[in-house]
């Protein structure tokens, strides 16, 4: 029987290597690839020739666009329409990945559910929110960290923690997702091995296998709203961090 | 967990994301929605140009509207006016040719009053000629004088 945590297994397709460094093209290289291969079909089929009365396609893609610009106007303000862009790419990229993943028989791998790919995701936003904090507001952007109107010995001790806890960030985002897409891939697979086990059962086969048969495909439906709720988390806090940087609270 | 064997997963993955993601981003992302948010900015324009078009073609309507009820009001008004006016002229040769009538009736009237009171004189005229030529007849038959038809008349208009 399948160990629940082989489905994470990185196997490397084409080995590489690049100043020291192992890149080798694995199986994670290739979803996120089928990932981005998805993404680009769809974009580049809704934005062929844009209506102004849009087909089904520019509708779709209109539709998600307008649904991170919209994000972006409630929490960021009319200065965050210039990350749509950013935000939107990250918001699709990590739903494709989530999604993809799931699809059964294929061998599908879900690269969000490593930490490596989730880190460096989180990564993308917390450097994107420092250059743009410091950039706009230079080193006053540390005001952000300083409680208003508050003397100097708990202002400091304020500053410490807000601080640490702004430093928190790209782990707590990459950590939310990870484990997410993690646990929901565990629990599928663990039921799926008790359709086998129990519906193996000699002496009356398949009946016992249909309880956890309908369990997964409960679990199924709950990881495909997952899949889509994590994705819109992370672009979410995506953009209450870059309202830090670009309002000061 | 595969996901924590850091030093075999972190680097091909982390790499592989870095292109993918810069693909993602400045190859589809930065081409493709640029071309949606002009064509959405385009909509809205048109949209909230139609919509003010139809204000201002209201606004026309209503004008139209407001001036035809205006219109209609004061030519209602004219009309009732020409009306009244008409009634008045009416009424007003009606009473003259009534007066004109009454005025001719009352000429007829007097005329034929003045007629009736020629022919009365006339009639007592006579009537006293013939009483002073019988006045004279009974004179002279019961004094034998002589009186003049004169005298006779002038006593006749005494008592008569």
């Amino acid at each position: 029987m399948a160990n629940p945590m082989e489905q994470f297994a990185v196997e490397t397709i084409k080995p590489l290597e690049v100043a020291g460094y192992d890149v080798s093209f694995t199986n994670s290289s290739l979803w996120m690839l089928i990932a981005l291969a998805t993404v680009s079909a769809f974009l580049f089929v809704g934005t062929w020739r844009p209506q102004l009365v849009p087909g089904r396609w520019q509708a779709a893609t209109e539709y998600l666009y307008d649904f991170v610009r919209k994000m972006l106007d409630e929490n960021v303000g009319p200065e965050g329409r210039r990350f749509a862009p950013l935000i939107f790419s990250i918001f699709i990229f990590v739903l494709a990945c989530n999604l993809l993943g799931l699809i059964p028989w294929i061998h599908a791998f879900t690269p969000t559910s490593h930490i490596s790919v989730t880190l460096g995701l989180a990564l993308i936003v917390f450097v994107t929110v420092c250059v743009v904090g410091f950039a706009r507001h230079g080193l006053h952007f540390f005001a952000l960290f300083w409680p208003h109107g508050s003397g100097i010995v708990l202002g400091a001790f304020v500053f410490v923690i807000e601080f640490l806890s702004f430093l928190s960030r790209p782990f707590t985002l990459a950590i939310r997702l990870f484990a997410n897409m993690t646990a929901g891939h565990v629990l599928l697979k663990v039921f799926g091995t008790f359709v086998v086990a129990l519906g193996s059962f000699g002496a009356l086969p398949y009946v016992f296998g249909i309880l956890p048969l309908g369990v997964n495909i409960a679990l199924t439906a709950l990881e495909v709203l997952i899949a889509v709720v994590q994705a819109y988390v992370f672009a979410l806090l995506a953009s209450l961090y870059l309202n830090d940087a670009i309002n000061l609270h | 967990m595969p996901q924590f064997d850091f030093a075999h997963v972190f680097w091909p993955q982390v790499a592989w994301l870095a292109v993918f993601f810069a693909v993602l981003y400045f190859g589809v992302v930065r081409l493709t929605l640029p071309k949606l948010g002009k064509v959405m900015g385009e909509r809205e324009d048109k949209i909230s140009g139609d919509l003010s078009a139809a204000k201002v073609a209201k606004d026309a309507a209503d004008e139209v509207d407001a001036r035809y009820h205006a219109d209609m009001n004061a030519s209602r008004e004219d009309a009732r006016k020409a009306i009244a006016d008409a009634k008045a002229k009416a009424a007003k040769a009606s009473e003259k040719s009534l007066a004109k009538a009454t005025a001719s009736a009352e000429a007829e009237l007097a005329e034929a009053e003045a007629r009736i009171a020629a022919a009365v004189d006339a009639a007592q005229g006579a009537l006293r000629d013939a009483a002073a030529e019988s006045a004279q007849a009974i004179v002279a038959k019961l004094t034998g004088g002589e009186p003049t038809l004169d005298a006779a008349k002038a006593s006749v208009a005494a008592h008569f």
